[in-house]
């Protein structure tokens, strides 16, 4: 790009110039689009996931109305599955693994002592390929006839079981959209995962070793082996489903042969990691704000390492329990029974190392700390549902009702969401330099916490009750409607949460107090540097001791291990030569990330509508990737 | 809001939550007393009770896991609440012995209730008895068909029903499961859990009504626009009422087999 | 360390592994699962297709040795190709690049005929089980043939122009891995797909 950008080439040139300069000014809409530092990055994840966090709520919000009475008339049978399909992929998709990457994005190389990531133009291509991913998929919304109520989304599920996926049961091009979009979104996931295994492998600060890292940071790791092991069998499934719709192929094809638990099988290989990959970030972080709001270290620290690593191996043992009531047989539903029921142990062992945290501290009631014990509490709940999922007989009742909407709701809500909340109270002041409203936070959190329960926890009953998952209504004389209404209800005062945390996020941006750099008496090196921190991240790369490396700058501990503070703790002493970051040369931004990310949602629209358009798209791609190669990663 | 949210108040709020909890939790056991329509908990046949009795194996302990988690933490935050600024607590670090024993003791635990998990598996998934009335299932979108395999109609044709399954009380039904379309679910919570019908694929079942009734079902796998619509009965009737049934139908037994019952010599076969 | 930006290059690792030859690492390894599903997906369904034409009827194995050699010998050209590199001998790295594209380019050839004259007897994606999952499993791992002769073809491109030194030569060591894998891929298939037949 330095080539083509030589004031003097002409007006293209000198336009070229004038964009580059702009991007690399760091202000301007310019700067972040064209940006590669990993926490504007992090920002825009959060903000892009929030937004869609708003739709996949409103999305909830038509749900419940829906149901809110038996023969509920606001929405048709044909509305309602194209709603729900798209609440549960939007949220799985489009919320939880994008809010978790913003985490990674934001906190990973701040926790380690690096200045960026390994690879800082591949994430943005993450960030840009998952917003085109997002945005294509919620496209489909307008490809039906929408003004008079026919929404073009898919409509099958967030799980797509063949064969109701194959085109003969579902025209349209609604699913098209589905399997194209996740692919796309494979690709955000896949090239993230990639880039944050390298960086914490190879980039930690000198004396971090792999059991001196945050946990947070194993959390990631973990993660992200996940994320790259799993979605490539994702990716052939819906290769596989695409090529059925397009091309007449026969994988799920019964007139065939061809076995539609096929389908099955692989969505839940991928599948169940993939629930993992929805928890263990927010397991991470609980395991950030817990020691620091109790002032103790993380109690058992290498028994919750050893946990999160062992749930990631053993989260590809379980996957068939998603299918008891397939037929799969006595033998194989005992043989998961059993992997299911120990998957159990690792994490009762992680929520008694947390309380044992808490036990003989010094607890400060604040935002982030209800977050998180919300989410111990909530995800026991989810996880002792899931327990009694695994008593395989009792689950042929359990199964498609809405008690499993209960248990994955518990774990998913009441444990991934309350804990990135919490994630977003403790560590936005380091991102703003602003605290959000402490007093607020806590209205949030209880009006969050009670209109959960008040949603989910009929939900229980309303599965042991029989009432099935997916319906779009359903009859008096059930002994539904009670929890049903509850429901609602309760769905409406989380929404009514939600608004309190914006309001709370519009003006503490505005009016909120100054943190300074460590407002929590921190334990990690992300409180050691400004709030917010420079670009570079460190003036010095920190030299690490121990776990807890910043907690230890500011004390040692006296012979019964009660800390003393250390007089004049200096937190990372200005190099009088990276003074003001002079000499630090951090990776130029790009644009070459956006543009090849733009390539993939025209490939789709192309396979799905005109070729010539995939062929375009094809072109932007391959000049996308061509560009980024051969630019340099630092102007030198 | 700093006053509003002072040490005592924080106790009201924990109250409060630990309130609603035990109240939802209340109300969760008045739902096993409804007589409703698909209530698991209201079992009427062999399958359904077995399945109930495992359930209620595994609820029990989860609520008081639940309890003792909730109600620890609850009296964690209040315990050990920070009361004056420049607190700092003993940094303990772990505890092996500790880690190791809440470790086994949940595997133990686990793996007793493990045994009649498998024990029950085998059970229910054993294939019906020889002298089981055959029935084969078939899942349309979107309704239920239902046919005899021993038992013809007036036309030759096996006896054939839509929608409602009619059985003899206290027999074995021996349930053959298919889809000719997409992936529906057999479900009729108070005799049984569901088995899924998949195209290309059949699965077997069987089940036994305990009492006459009529017990209300419906698809439980999302099968497109009529899903929710796709119910079935299945009506349990005495022998001589079963039989009067299958006159009216126009059917008879084929080779004598199907319609006169074998004694099944009681509950048990466990 | 104290200089240590996010630049990759030749910079001090934790693991002492360059992070672009960490990444192809671990790009390989998710690969495995990728084809991994796509070979299970046809073992699966392999003599399960009710009608034909069937493997039996189709697979020439004399042909498909000889293009299966060729993909292999490939692997032996770009072993030397790095090895002139790391030696400094870009003349020699240049040549061997580009007979490996050139026997990538007739493996790839020898697919497509080998996908024409099967097509030809009848064999389709829609035909029958073994035309889906033959056709999708080859497809694929011809497709990533392709863009690593893509990748080949650009790396002599850039040495042409000077570009590609000896101090870069980690580029053609991760062309390299990502060669052989394909290559290894291949001999799984092969053997797999059509020398075990049950």
């Amino acid at each position: 790009m330095a080539a083509i950008t030589q004031p003097g080439r002409g007006t293209l040139g000198e336009a070229l110039a004038g964009v580059r300069k702009a991007a690399d000014s760091h202000y301007g809409i310019l700067s972040w689009i064209a940006t590669v530092d990993h926490k504007r990055i992090g920002i825009m994840y959060g903000v892009t996931a929030f937004v869609f966090f708003l739709f996949g709520g409103i999305e909830a919000l038509f749900i419940r109305l829906q149901l809110a009475v038996p023969n509920g008339g606001v929405v048709d049978a044909d509305q309602y599955n194209r709603i729900f399909t798209m609440h549960g992929t939007t949220m799985v998709f489009l919320v939880v693994m994008p809010l978790s990457a913003a985490f990674f994005n934001l906190m990973v190389p701040l926790l380690i002592g690096a200045r960026d990531v390994a690879f800082p133009r591949m994430n943005a291509f993450s960030f840009w390929v998952f917003l085109a991913g997002g945005l294509f998929l919620n496209a489909s919304f307008f490809t039906g006839d929408i003004l008079n109520g026919e929404l073009g989304a898919p409509d099958a599920g967030w799980f797509g079981y063949a064969p109701l996926t194959l085109k003969q049961f579902s025209p349209g091009h609604g699913l098209d959209f589905w399997a194209f979009g996740l692919l796309i979104l494979g690709v955000s996931s896949m090239a993230a995962g990639f880039n944050f295994i390298v960086t914490i492998l190879n980039m930690r600060a000198p004396g971090m070793t792999l059991f001196r890292m945050p946990l947070f940071v194993w959390m990631t790791l973990v993660t992200s082996f996940l994320i790259i092991f799993a979605m490539p069998v994702i990716t052939v499934a819906l290769f596989e489903l695409l090529f059925d719709r397009l091309f007449d192929a026969n994988f799920f094809n019964p007139a065939a042969g061809g076995n539609p638990l096929l389908w099955q099988h692989m969505f839940w290989l991928f599948g169940h990691p993939e629930v993992y990959i929805l928890i263990l970030p927010a397991m991470g972080i609980v395991s950030e704000i817990l020691p620091t709001f109790s002032r103790k270290p993380l109690f058992g620290y290498p028994f919750v390492v050893f946990s999160g690593v062992a749930i990631g191996f053993m989260s590809w043992g379980v996957w068939a329990h998603h299918m008891y009531t397939t037929g799969l047989g006595s033998v194989a539903n005992s043989a998961f029974g059993i992997s299911t029921i120990l998957i159990g142990v690792p994490t009762g062992v992680k929520i008694f190392n947390w309380m044992a945290t808490l036990w003989g501290g010094s607890i400060s009631l604040r935002t982030p700390l209800y977050f998180s014990v919300g989410f111990v509490g909530m995800f026991t709940i989810g996880g002792l549902s899931g327990v009694t999922h695994s008593i395989v007989p009792s689950d042929y009742q359990q199964q498609d009702t809405y008690y499993v909407v209960a248990h994955f709701h518990y774990v998913l809500f009441g444990g991934a969401i309350l804990a990135l909340f919490g994630g977003i109270y403790y560590w936005f002041p380091k991102f703003t330099g602003k605290l959000l409203s402490d007093g607020w936070g806590q209205v949030h959190f209880w009006l969050m916490l009670l209109g959960f329960n008040l949603t989910f926890f009929p939900m229980h009953i309303l599965g042991l009750l029989g009432m099935p998952r997916r319906i779009y209504t359903y009859s008096e004389g059930n002994g539904w409607d009670l929890w049903n209404l509850m429901a609602t209800v309760g769905a409406f005062t989380i929404a009514f949460s939600v608004l309190v945390f914006m309001v709370n996020v519009i003006v503490s941006l505005r009016r909120g107090k100054l943190s300074g750099n460590d407002p929590w008496d921190g334990r990690t090196l992300e409180w050691a540097i400004s709030s917010p921190p420079p670009a570079y991240n460190f003036a010095e790369i920190p030299r690490v001791h121990a776990r807890d490396e910043f907690w230890h700058q500011k004390y040692t501990e006296d012979e019964q291990g009660l800390p003393v503070p250390v007089a004049a703790a200096a937190p990372a002493p200005e190099d009088g030569e990276h003074e003001g970051g002079h000499g630090i040369h951090m990776p130029s931004p790009s644009f070459f990330p956006l543009l090849a990310a733009i390539g993939f949602p025209l490939i789709g629209l192309g396979v799905i509508y005109d070729y010539a358009i995939a062929a375009v798209g094809a072109v932007v791609l391959v000049v996308g990737l061509y560009g980024w190669a051969l630019e340099p990663a630092t102007e030198e | 809001m700093k006053r509003f949210l002072g040490p005592r108040s924080i106790r009201a709020h924990h109250v409060v939550t630990a309130l609603v909890l035990l109240g939802l939790l209340a109300l969760l056991l008045t739902g096993c007393a409804t007589n409703t329509s698909q209530n698991t908990f209201d079992a009427r046949g062999e399958v359904a009770k077995e399945q109930r009795d495992l359930f209620y194996m595994a609820m029990w302990p989860a609520i008081v896991v639940m309890v003792f988690v909730l109600a620890g933490l609850v009296v964690t935050l209040l315990r050990f609440r920070r009361r004056s600024p420049d607190e700092l607590p003993k940094q303990v670090h772990g505890n092996n012995r500790l880690e190791i024993a809440w470790t086994i003791a949940p595997v133990i635990i686990l793996m007793i209730l493990a045994v009649p998990t498998v024990s029950a598996i085998f059970d229910l998934g054993r294939k019906p008895r020889s002298d089981a009335l055959a029935v084969h299932v078939t899942g349309i979108q979107w309704a239920w068909q239902f046919e005899y395999s021993d038992i013809t109609d007036s036309g030759g044709q096996p006896l054939s029903s839509l929608g409602d399954l009619h059985i003899p009380v206290g027999r074995e039904i021996g349930l053959t499961i298919t889809s000719k379309d997409v992936n529906h679910s057999f479900w009729v919570p108070k005799l049984a859990g569901k088995l899924d019908a998949i195209p290309g694929n059949t699965n077997v079942m069987w089940l036994k009504a305990d009492e006459p009734g009529s017990f209300s079902g419906q698809c439980a796998e999302f099968c497109g626009l009529g899903h929710a619509g796709m119910k079935l009965t299945v009506i349990a009737q005495s022998q001589e009422d079963f039989d009067a049934w299958i006159k009216e139908k126009g059917g008879s037994p084929s080779g004598g087999q199907g319609a006169s019952p074998t004694p099944t010599g009681g509950p048990g076969g466990r | 360390m104290e200089h240590a930006t996010a630049v990759t290059g030749n910079l001090e690792t934790s693991t002492g592994i360059d992070n672009k030859k960490l990444l192809m690492w671990l790009f390989l390894g998710s690969e495995c699962l990728f084809f991994g599903s796509l070979i299970a997906a046809y073992l699966l369904y392999r003599d399960r297709s009710i009608t034909g034409p069937y493997p039996s009827d189709l697979f020439d194995i004399p042909f498909t040795s000889v293009s299966a050699f060729v993909l292999l010998m490939s692997s032996v050209s770009m072993v030397l190709a790095l090895a002139a590199i790391q030696r400094g001998n870009i003349r020699s790295m240049q040549v061997w690049l580009f007979t490996t594209a050139i026997l990538g380019v007739l493996f790839v050839s020898g697919q497509a005929y080998e996908f024409t004259v099967f097509h030809r007897e009848g064999l389709s994606l829609s035909q029958n089980l073994f035309g889906t999952t033959f056709f999708v499993l080859t497809g694929f791992h011809g497709a990533h043939v392709t863009v690593g002769i893509l990748i080949l073809l650009s790396l002599f491109a850039m040495s042409l122009r000077g570009k590609l030194t000896q101090e870069k030569s980690l580029n053609v060591e991760l062309a390299g891995l990502y060669w052989h894998f394909v290559d290894i891929v291949w001999i799984v298939i092969f053997a797999l797909i059509y020398l075990i037949q049950p």
